[in-house]
């Protein structure tokens, strides 16, 4: 069934974007991470302006991480003093996001820079993850699962504004998590992503919080910085289109649940090697358009 | 369905045909459509042209389908640290986004090459306006790749020989509109020739607007667009509750 997307201007079949969105949903539900950074480039792929997917892609994130929210809440795993500090940072990065991705609009390079950014991160998480599940998997096999210390102490310790977060039993400055807010901010503004695959890790190893409370706390973070990033790119692109975040989310929102029920039925490191693969396959594809000749060096573009 | 239209045009065309002999006028035609409407389940729209001439044996008859003009740019890529990336541009106005021609044959057999010129034949006599480029000293590449380009997308075609004449009376053409085609009015003309003089010609106007759901979406889009965002927010919001609720009881 095909459907007319308003702000796209262009018919797309509605199932298989449902479809994708329910798969990435699943992906998403199983292995705890946000799918912005899947379901853009696929948009992309459709042949969905990069603008367009960025924007809708923010738009439909929030469904996906209020209704993980909500269950991680229940369970008592959100950190809402940390959260609130994150939202803050990413709602003053989106901002900046969002004024960046107005100027590269308007030299004309945004597609590259969109593109381009999805290469490097793809390329990196894809790689990392690949490594360090790859890794687990053999020390498993071995018998012999070793464990860093969680938390250690160094100079980020050291920043003023020093206060005390009960939940995740830390005492740091509030100066890092604004500035990990901000930097995951900007990334959801540009790229169309969540950014929980970099604000996990940040929490984690920068942060120190205790791993249970992350992906809540994440979430938690992820509605505020996405509802921003879609109301400014309405407001000022008008780039978000509705009808597509829309299916996006029934999909993902579905996939999500059943995923999450189903995350116990494979071990974790299996399902991040699994997904480092798809992550590093969509990066390759992005990096060959980028690389191989053009069919036409030249291309139009219609001027509103 | 399909005969029942088919009886209604032929009715349709006789009738034309009749007027057009008894009121002596040269040429008459019709749209099956005057106005086309893209809803959200729009793929293309074709519409029926048809028309009755008081024609002669050589006769030969054009028709010239343009859309709005707006500004359109072209972006040529070059390749620099191995990535290939938008290094020039050059930006066209006052281009038909839309340009359509047909004929029963070759044009350039129909009629000659002032007259092309004058009536915009092809695809080369546009009346390109910008002050700030100097369109006649610019590298013809240019003009060809936005030629190329737009005649992939099929906003730009022409169909030599695809008007079928009906012993020298009457013609009938399929305009088929693409699924992304802009709104705005559409001027068809029709061009009728004899030995390479135009003898008659004919105006229809086909408009072509959003409607619907996807037209509101649209205007709220561009005309409210804070509101949008806020709503599609919202949406997002109840629906990602709404699993949630929905899940949490199974």
């Amino acid at each position: 069934m095909y459907i007319y997307l308003p702000i796209a201007e262009q018919p797309i079949n509605a199932f298989i974007v449902l479809g994708i969105g329910w798969l990435v949903g699943i992906i998403m539900g199983m292995v705890g991470i946000g799918g912005g950074f899947l379901l853009t480039p696929l948009m992309i792929f459709f042949g969905i302006p990069s603008p367009v997917a960025v924007a809708s892609v923010a738009n439909q994130l929030v469904a996906p991480s209020v209704s993980g929210v909500l269950s991680h809440w229940k369970s008592g795993n959100v950190d809402f003093k940390m959260g609130t500090i994150l939202l803050v940072g990413g709602v003053i990065g989106s901002s900046i996001g969002v004024l960046i991705f107005n100027i590269l609009n308007a030299i004309g390079q945004l597609d590259l820079v969109i593109k381009l950014s999805y290469v490097i991160f793809l390329a990196i998480i894809g790689s990392l993850m690949f490594i360090e599940s790859f890794k687990l998997i053999i020390q498993t096999k071995r018998g012999k699962a070793t464990r860093g210390k969680l938390h250690q102490h160094n100079w980020l310790h050291g920043l003023p504004f020093k206060t005390r977060f009960r939940k995740s039993k830390l005492y740091i400055s509030i100066v890092l998590p604004l500035i990990i807010g901000i930097i995951v901010g900007i990334l959801a503004a540009l790229m169309g992503i969540g950014g929980g695959f970099i604000i996990v890790p940040a929490m984690i190893y920068l942060l120190g919080m205790p791993t249970s409370l992350v992906i809540g706390t994440s979430l938690f973070q992820i509605i505020f910085v996405a509802a921003n990033t879609t109301i400014l790119q309405a407001s000022q692109n008008q780039t978000v289109d509705i009808v597509l975040a829309f299916i996006l989310l029934i999909g993902s929102v579905i996939g999500v649940q059943i995923g999450s029920k189903f995350s116990n039925l494979m071990k974790g490191e299996h399902l991040r090697l699994f997904l480092s693969f798809i992550i590093l396959l969509v990066g390759f594809k992005l990096i060959l358009d980028l690389v191989t000749i053009p069919l036409d060096i030249f291309s139009i573009s219609v001027i509103q | 369905m399909r005969t029942l239209i088919k009886n209604i045009l032929l009715i349709i065309i006789i009738a034309l045909y009749s007027f057009a002999v008894f009121a002596k006028d040269n040429l008459v035609t019709d749209l099956s459509e005057s106005t086309v409407e893209i809803s959200s389940t729009f793929l293309g729209a074709d519409i029926l042209l048809f028309g009755a001439y008081d024609g002669q044996k050589n006769d030969d008859i054009i028709v010239v389908v343009s859309g709005q003009k707006g500004n359109i740019k072209v972006d040529k890529k070059e390749k620099k640290f191995g990535i290939w990336m938008i290094t020039e541009s050059i930006q066209f106005s006052n281009i038909p986004k839309y340009y359509y021609i047909a004929s029963n044959r070759k044009i350039e057999d129909i009629t000659n090459k002032s007259e092309i010129k004058k009536r915009k034949l092809n695809f080369n006599n546009f009346d390109l306006i910008n002050n700030k480029i100097d369109y006649k000293n610019l590298d013809k590449k240019w003009y060809e790749a936005l030629k190329r380009n737009m005649k992939k997308q099929e906003f730009w075609k022409v169909e030599e020989n695809s008007i079928k004449l009906n012993k020298n009376t009457l013609f009938r053409k399929t305009l088929s509109l693409p699924s992304n085609v802009s709104t705005g009015v559409y001027n068809v003309k029709i061009l009728h020739y004899r030995k390479g003089n135009l003898i008659s010609q004919e105006e229809s106007k086909i408009k072509i607007d959003k409607t619907g759901i996807s037209a509101n979406i649209y205007d709220i889009a561009q005309n409210f667009s804070a509101i949008y965002g806020i709503i599609a927010v919202i949406v997002a919001l109840f629906f990602g509750w709404f699993t949630n609720f929905i899940f949490r009881r199974i």
